[in-house]
């Protein structure tokens, strides 16, 4: 498997824009031509080798066979992976807004902390995040219909507020809490939160979501039935009936 | 300048397919040309500059389409050039990106087809902000209370008063009629069944308004006739509202050589069927009767399969749509006026309405025999974007495209229509009119659509040898050349030479001013003066574009005096 080592020259004070941080973009080129790649830092174009130490095997290869490691603040670097369809990326630290945006497939780890929209309308693939992530997390951006379609995202610590807005399809699997709102508009996608949510639910239409912490449950859904999952006896509801859904909710304890 | 060695397709002038010269001076073409400038249009497709006549390019809901959808503004976005301004939108483009591809395209002239006259100032700030081409706006009168009011007390002189300062007071082009008196009911939440349901309030009903306005319209002797988006558009069953409104109208001549209605986007009026579950075309009825009635001419409004953004003042229609879909809606009330509303939608291949709607856009361009009462159009964004003419052209100019297209799509669309057995493929010389000389003669343009002498210098030239290729069996290559021309030139100008822009003029806009008699204009002041005190939310001194807002103004005369 090939190595591909990124590491920040300096700290960054406003947004870099580095799409062309992915497997598919990097594996068939030499660590020279991978440097030559443009990158924005704000409004300021430049190429990779200018803002990033760049090391690792040399010989180009295929996208599958690619590891990509960052190490350092990648916190204000964006769209990283985005687009990948195969490979891997290990990021040590933080990782800045939409990593894993519209992803394919392969496989994203993420030491540290994610920033908003990680993982928005992605179609497959596996991300994985050891700490928090911010909001949005597999949402689709704005005005889209559908946010991600299919693979699957594992946040350990806590995600933020509208957690897979209009996800139509895919799982997210929360450890921690979620903010307001997750799973809004939901059309098919498959939602795990292991702490508390708040409102959950909202205009959903189809899919599952399960808090097996506290949430606060709207008014326009129908209690079912008492189910037994993972050992936990949880509420199970049906909802959003404000837009006529048929989606799923479970809830082990009921804010008032 | 001067082209040469192109093989020329000039129908209004009975140049089919012949090798000649074109020269241009001054704008426009002439005898003789006294610059030394030439282009080589050796084994190439030459013909009058593009002219879209029915799309929504600019005004309020186009920009509500803009809003309601920042997910089109990321596709299709090109960063800006030297030369270019920044491009977004695919459905809804930005005003650059509008000039920018209809120039591309070979197209030199564009009219949006409906502005309400309370907006018009918009539509006009947009005009002006879409570069390269030459523009206009139709007016809309349909549900206007002084137009309903008029035509109930059967005041003609009056009526026809009112559209000459309604199409002064928006600098229009002409008169456009969208789902007379639906609009107006859809204020108190209902709609018209058809043309002889009554307007709520108003004791008068579609029939008459849609004969009133074009009766108006013939006594002003406006260059274009009314341009009508018929009641129950889009629904099941609708052929016979058609029918019957086109019956309803065969007494009454125009009073240029044109037509006397024009119905646009008929794709959409062609339906059959008691619901969407046998839903069907009718596109041969529709057809046959145009056949038989030469005083009438429709525009396709093709279906393009993807994304689009449906836009138009026929506001319970929009409703229906969002409701049907689920999707997001914009709902409007233009005042005294109109309603409107937008829907983003995605036509789908393997959708069976979808792909019976597709087919009849098709049947009714290829049934229709005379090609001068047909306009190739997608009704832009409301049946897909400009950007796919290309691609129309090719389905209408290959059986064996129609075919390979039918076979991607869901049965019905070979079960429900007539397509399959439809052998007609059009040559360059229909091509030609369906895209240039028709569309010029229906609306009335003199100097566009042909390159006799005296005509606009609007010339496109693609890449494209008619006497080698048989856009049958090459219907890519036909796409292709048509997608990005060779050159463009615009005025006498080349603004995109080998499918790339090296130039951005600023194009003209149409207006009418039609004159009428004072003591009927001065009748019309009154009835406003009052409509204005009451009902309008702004003054009427506030109401009128101002000529600031029309920069570059090609003014053309009409009236009664």
């Amino acid at each position: 498997m090939r190595e591909i080592r990124i590491e920040p020259r300096r700290k960054f004070l406003v947004p870099v824009e580095a799409e062309g941080i992915s497997p598919d973009v990097l594996a068939p080129l030499t660590l020279e031509e991978i440097g030559r790649i443009e990158v924005w830092e704000g409004n300021r174009r430049s190429v990779l080798s200018d803002l990033f130490a760049l090391s690792g095997d040399d010989v180009p290869g295929e996208a599958a066979d690619a590891r990509i490691l960052l190490s350092g603040d990648f916190s204000r670097v964006k769209r990283i992976g985005e687009k990948m369809t195969s490979g891997m990326i290990e990021a040590g630290g933080d990782v800045g807004m939409h990593a894993g945006n519209g992803m394919a497939g392969g496989e994203i780890e993420i030491a540290g902390r994610a920033g908003d929209w990680l993982g928005r309308e992605m179609r497959g693939g596996k991300i994985n995040v050891s700490g928090d992530a911010g909001d949005y997390v597999g949402a689709g951006y704005r005005g889209e219909s559908c946010g991600m379609r299919g693979g699957e995202i594992r946040i350990e610590g806590s995600a933020g507020d509208y957690l897979g807005e209009h996800l139509c399809g895919g799982k997210i699997t929360v450890l921690g809490d979620a903010g307001d709102f997750p799973g809004i508009a939901n059309r098919g996608g498959v939602i795990v939160i292991g702490g508390n949510a708040h409102l959950p639910g909202a205009e959903m239409a189809s899919g599952a979501i399960t808090v097996f912490g506290r949430a606060r449950v709207l008014p326009s859904y129908q209690y079912q039935e008492t189910v037994e999952i993972d050992g936990q006896s949880l509420k199970k509801f049906l909802g959003d009936l404000v837009d006529g859904g048929k989606g799923e909710l479970y809830v082990a304890s009921m804010e008032a | 300048m001067i082209i040469e060695g192109g093989i020329v397709y000039d129908p209004r002038n009975g140049i089919l397919g012949e090798e000649m010269e074109i020269s241009i001076e001054d704008g426009r073409v002439v005898e003789e040309s006294r610059d030394g400038d030439k282009i080589d249009a050796r084994g190439m497709l030459v013909m009058p500059g593009g002219l879209d006549a029915h799309a929504h390019i600019a005004g309020a809901k186009v920009n509500t389409g803009r809003i309601m959808r920042p997910e089109d503004g990321r596709r299709g976005t090109e960063a800006r050039t030297k030369l270019l301004r920044p491009q977004t939108g695919y459905t809804v483009p930005n005003c650059y990106a509008i000039g920018y591809r209809y120039a591309r395209l070979g197209y030199t002239t564009a009219f949006e087809a409906a502005t309400p006259i309370l907006e018009a100032r918009h539509t006009h700030e947009e005009l002006e902000e879409i570069p390269i081409v030459d523009k206009g706006a139709l007016t809309l009168f349909g549900n206007n209370w002084e137009v309903l009011e008029c035509v109930r007390d059967g005041d003609l002189g009056k009526l026809a008063a009112f559209v000459a300062w309604g199409l002064r007071a928006s600098r229009g082009y002409g008169v456009k009629v969208v789902n007379p008196g639906g609009g107006e009911a859809w204020g108190f939440g209902g709609n018209v069944k058809g043309i002889d349901d009554p307007v709520p309030n108003f004791d008068v009903t579609p029939r008459q308004i849609i004969r009133g306005l074009m009766r108006a319209n013939e006594a002003l002797g406006l260059p274009h006739s009314v341009h009508l988006h018929t009641n129950n558009l889009g629904k099941p069953g609708n052929y016979e509202t058609t029918l019957e409104t086109l019956r309803a109208v065969e007494d009454i001549a125009a009073s240029r050589d044109r037509q006397v209605l024009h119905v646009t986007h008929m794709q959409f009026s062609a339906y059959g069927g008691t619901g969407w579950r046998d839903f069907e075309s009718k596109a041969p009825e529709i057809a046959d009767y145009f056949n038989r009635h030469q005083q009438f001419t429709m525009d396709m409004g093709q279906l393009i399969f993807g994304s689009a953004t449906t836009m138009t003042a026929d506001a319970p229609l929009e409703y229906g749509n969002a409701r049907l879909l689920k999707a997001k809606w914009s709902n409007h009330d233009i005042e005294l006026e109109e309603s409107s509303g937008v829907v983003p939608l995605v036509y789908g291949r393997k959708m069976p309405i979808n792909a019976i709607q597709w087919a009849i856009g098709l049947e009714l361009a290829l049934l229709t025999e005379d090609p001068w009462q047909m306009i190739m159009t997608t009704d832009h964004p409301n049946g897909g974007p400009f950007v796919n003419y290309p691609e129309v052209v090719a389905l209408l100019m290959s059986r064996p495209k129609r075919e390979e297209e039918l076979k991607t799509l869901h049965e019905l669309a070979s079960k429900r229509s007539s397509l399959p057995s439809i052998e007609r493929e059009m040559g360059w010389n229909d091509i030609a009119i369906v895209t240039r000389a028709g569309p010029a003669k229906i609306l009335g343009l003199e100097e566009k659509g042909h390159l006799g002498m005296g005509a606009d210098g609007d010339v496109s030239i693609y890449d494209i040898d008619p006497e080698k290729i048989d856009p049958s069996k090459d219907h890519e290559k036909v796409k292709a050349a048509l997608s990005r021309a060779k050159y463009t030139i615009k005025g006498g100008e080349v603004v995109v030479r080998n499918g790339e822009l090296v130039a951005v003029p600023q194009g003209k806009t149409y207006w009418v001013e039609a004159s009428v008699p004072e003591d009927e204009a001065a009748k019309v002041r009154a009835d406003l003066v009052d409509k204005f005190a009451k009902y309008y939310s702004i003054q009427i001194s506030n109401y009128m574009v101002q000529d600031a807002y029309v920069t570059s103004p090609r003014i053309v005369r009409a009236g009664v005096i």
